[in-house]
């Protein structure tokens, strides 16, 4: 199963004046009446387009995605599988055939119903209209059927763990018959929001959908506003230009929104295992016993104080705690200087580390060298320009011997399993689990995703720095703001200003 | 009379000699490793042998700007050093022959390179050959050549008229020859003088360009990245940017009085006119 990964898309510090708030702030005023709220949050990567079936980039369905277009199927804060468009679900007893009871009376924003129909168009699109590598993730549905208006049977070819999981992320999203004819600056969906405007190169608007089935939104717009540079974004916080800044690049800055009367902080989690690559497919990390000594040799905790003002969490595996399958192995491999020292018999090392010049990449970098030089790993720091340059010579060439990348798609273990990935990991057992984990049954994957993060682990396929946190400022008030970001979309159902 | 006409000098000299001062020194000593990262030294307030804390990597901040001056002078150096190697040519050529096409096309060309962004020239090299130390040096030295050319052409226009170099030219002295006998040692001063500016815009352009993540590598220190690492702690730990700023424009202060100061000390006719007054 391959898998492109996709980065969080942060503009790097790009010569980018101070984008001041241009006072598009919620004024409603604290006796109006709801209807009349408007709420601004501030983002980092602004998308290219509005059509995620041909466009990469997490940017897109993090701003549509459960908001405009909706699943059958949705990820709740927890991580569990709870439906959407789906009233239920039921599986066959040989886990191949899934039968789908649509919920009734709902439209899309441009008026059409939505029926079974729609789900089996959308289901096939995958195969026929969406050219991003990820659709791959969903082959194994073999046929889907329309029984009646409100009744879809899914068939897959294989029992797969995975398939309901993948319906909630963006390749399970629905689209009307009629409404694909622009995805890339129209969208069409069932979801509680409808886009407003789009003043590209700075924010998006989204409206309440009128016709919405469920709960209608409190806030009468919601606008996506894009700033490239941190302080930027902090400061449009500081000066009211927006509510919410729903990822802090700068985390020593938060101190700036101490003040309780004004701002709340609120730390989740995400998928985001930040990671330092290895190439395993070439001189020093192809030894085992060089990448052990690598895993002994840094201090993550003191890492992550440094590097990240001490915010997210240690993982020493490519799992976030979000998943059923997570265990806690920074026991793995201890801080020890001396054993990573007689790991390598002495020698000494110049590597090369080719890090995408984003800002937690860049401060990890410095720990990371300052800690390779105490056992005698001399790592040169190369920040390259991201993605473009980056993604060329690091990920798509894997010229590098080290690299600082957070790997943000969820449950995104199975990179590993694809030996020409830009790990160059090669073990067909780790592969082996995985496929195995996907046909068993859900008591078997956990168990055998398990011993999968395990081996990536023991294996030192790489080194696990530490979990990005989910870090949001808001402005005192703002409630309805989802705490972890561990799907693909930036949920808006539920934000409102008191 | 010496006291008044080397105010500037003076002042200049003594900034200027910190700063090569603290990068030589550097070489040999500094009180902490300015690359070691220490958690438990977080943020360290100054004192004990700290003298200016250490900033969030509980890296010593003291130790960084001295060997951030190295890397200052190493840029600026290497900068004035491409921009008078090339410009000074160019310019005395044109200067020399002032109504040819030569000089059309050495100054026209100029035109063209002094209109181009310095900063925007270093990003652009950045992006394609790589950030580093290297491509902001050659970056900001070739956007340094037009200045350093028009200087040369005035100065060298100046001297063609001279007494001395129309009796050379009467004589049959060939053309090279009057550019190193004649022009060149009498466009010296003022090609010092642009040298001492030229510096002080290749110190402020460098550290704009590691402020920018284009100029030097982490973790090299300089004074421009401490700026840029120190501003999400603006607020809470100022002085982490006080430092290497006030380093920042007393080095560049410093550049500009020396540059002023030698301006008036070489300038015969400016001597003369004090010596009388």
């Amino acid at each position: 199963m391959r898998r492109i990964g996709i980065w969080i898309a942060v503009g790097g510090l790009l010569l980018s004046t101070a984008a001041c708030g241009g006072g598009d702030a919620g004024t409603g005023g604290d006796g109006g009446a709801p209807a009349a709220q408007t709420l601004s949050v501030g983002f980092v990567a602004e998308p290219a387009n509005l059509d995620f079936t041909s466009t990469e980039g997490v940017a897109i369905p993090q701003a549509l995605l459960v908001n405009v277009y909706e699943g059958l199927v949705k990820l709740d804060q927890n991580g569990e599988i709870v439906p959407l468009l789906a009233e239920k679900w039921e599986v066959s007893d040989d886990r191949k055939s899934y039968t789908f009871t649509l919920r009734k009376n709902v439209t899309f924003s441009s008026g059409a119903p939505f029926t079974a129909d729609d789900v089996v168009f959308s289901l096939e699109r995958l195969k026929t209209d969406w050219k991003l590598k990820i659709a791959a993730q969903l082959d194994v549905i073999d046929t889907v059927e329309k029984t009646d208006d409100s009744t879809v049977v899914v068939t897959l070819e294989r029992p797969s763990n995975g398939f309901l999981y993948t319906l909630a992320t963006r390749l399970g999203a629905m689209f009307s018959r009629t409404g694909v004819s622009d995805l890339a600056n129209k969208p069409v969906g069932t979801g509680p929001y409808v886009l407003g405007s789009w003043r590209r190169g700075d924010s998006i608007e989204l409206k309440p959908n009128p016709t919405y089935w469920g709960t209608k939104p409190s806030a009468s717009s919601v606008t996506l506003k894009y700033f490239k540079d941190a302080t930027a974004m902090n400061n449009a916080l500081l000066t009211g230009g927006i509510d919410v800044i729903s990822n802090v690049q700068a985390p020593e800055s938060l101190q700036q929104f101490a003040d309780p009367n004004r701002f709340q902080t609120i730390e989740g989690t995400t998928n985001g295992e930040v990671v330092l690559s290895m190439n395993n497919g070439r001189p020093p990390f192809d030894d085992k016993k060089v990448r052990q000594a690598v895993r002994h040799a840094i201090d993550h905790q003191a890492l992550l104080d440094t590097a990240w003002a001490g915010r997210g969490q240690l993982i020493g595996s490519m799992v976030p705690p979000t998943d059923p399958w997570y265990e806690d192995r920074t026991g793995d491999y201890p801080y020890d200087p001396a054993k990573a020292k007689e790991l390598l018999g002495g020698k000494t090392y110049d590597v090369k580390m080719r890090i995408p010049n984003l800002p937690y990449a860049v401060n990890s970098a410095q720990v990371v060298k300052s800690q390779l030089a105490q056992v005698g790993i001399n790592a040169e720091i190369e920040p390259l320009e991201f993605p473009a340059r980056w993604l060329d010579a690091v990920f798509t060439q894997a010229d590098y011997d080290l690299s600082i990348i957070s790997h943000v798609e969820p449950r995104d273990m199975n990179i590993f399993a694809d030996e020409s990935y830009y790990f160059r990991y090669d073990n067909p057992e780790f592969g082996e689990l995985l496929a195995a984990a996907d046909e068993g049954t859900e008591e078997e994957q956990t168990e055998l995703r398990k011993q999968a993060a395990k081996l990536l682990s023991d294996d030192a396929a790489a080194d696990f720095l530490f979990l990005m946190p989910n870090l949001m400022v808001a402005k005192k008030g703002i409630t309805g703001l989802p705490k972890n970001a561990i799907s693909e979309s930036f949920d808006f159902t539920g934000l409102a200003k008191q | 009379m010496r006291g008044r006409m080397n105010a500037g000098l003076l002042v200049g000299g003594v900034l200027v000699g910190m700063v090569v001062l603290a990068a030589l020194v550097s070489f040999f000593w500094t009180p902490h490793d300015p690359t070691l990262v220490d958690a438990a030294g977080k943020l360290r307030e100054p004192g004990d042998g700290y003298l200016l804390g250490a900033d969030k990597f509980g890296r010593d901040t003291f130790s960084q700007l001295m060997v951030g001056a190295r890397t200052t002078l190493y840029v600026g150096i290497v900068a004035v050093g491409i921009a008078a190697v090339v410009g000074t040519p160019l310019g005395m050529a044109a200067g020399m022959t002032p109504r040819g096409w030569l000089s059309e096309l050495i100054m026209r060309v100029n035109d063209l390179v002094f209109a181009f962004p310095a900063l925007l020239l270093a990003v652009m090299l950045g992006a394609v050959y790589g950030a580093g130390t290297l491509t902001a040096m050659i970056a900001i030295g070739v956007a340094t050549v037009p200045a350093f050319a028009r200087v040369a052409r005035a100065a060298t226009l100046q001297v063609m008229v001279t007494d001395y170099v129309l009796a050379a030219r009467a004589a049959g002295r060939r053309r090279p020859a009057i550019a190193f006998r004649h022009v060149l040692p009498n466009i010296g001063s003022v090609l010092i003088v642009q040298a001492s500016v030229s510096f002080a815009i290749a110190i402020l352009a460098e550290a704009a360009l590691s402020f920018l993540g284009f100029g030097t590598r982490p973790p090299t220190p300089s004074w421009g990245r401490m700026l840029q690492e120190s501003q999400e702690l603006l607020f809470s730990t100022p002085r982490l940017a006080l430092w290497p700023g006030l380093a920042i424009a007393l080095a560049v202060l410093g550049f500009n009085l020396l540059g002023d100061g030698l301006r008036d000390f070489l300038d015969p006719k400016l001597r003369r006119i004090r010596a009388e007054g």
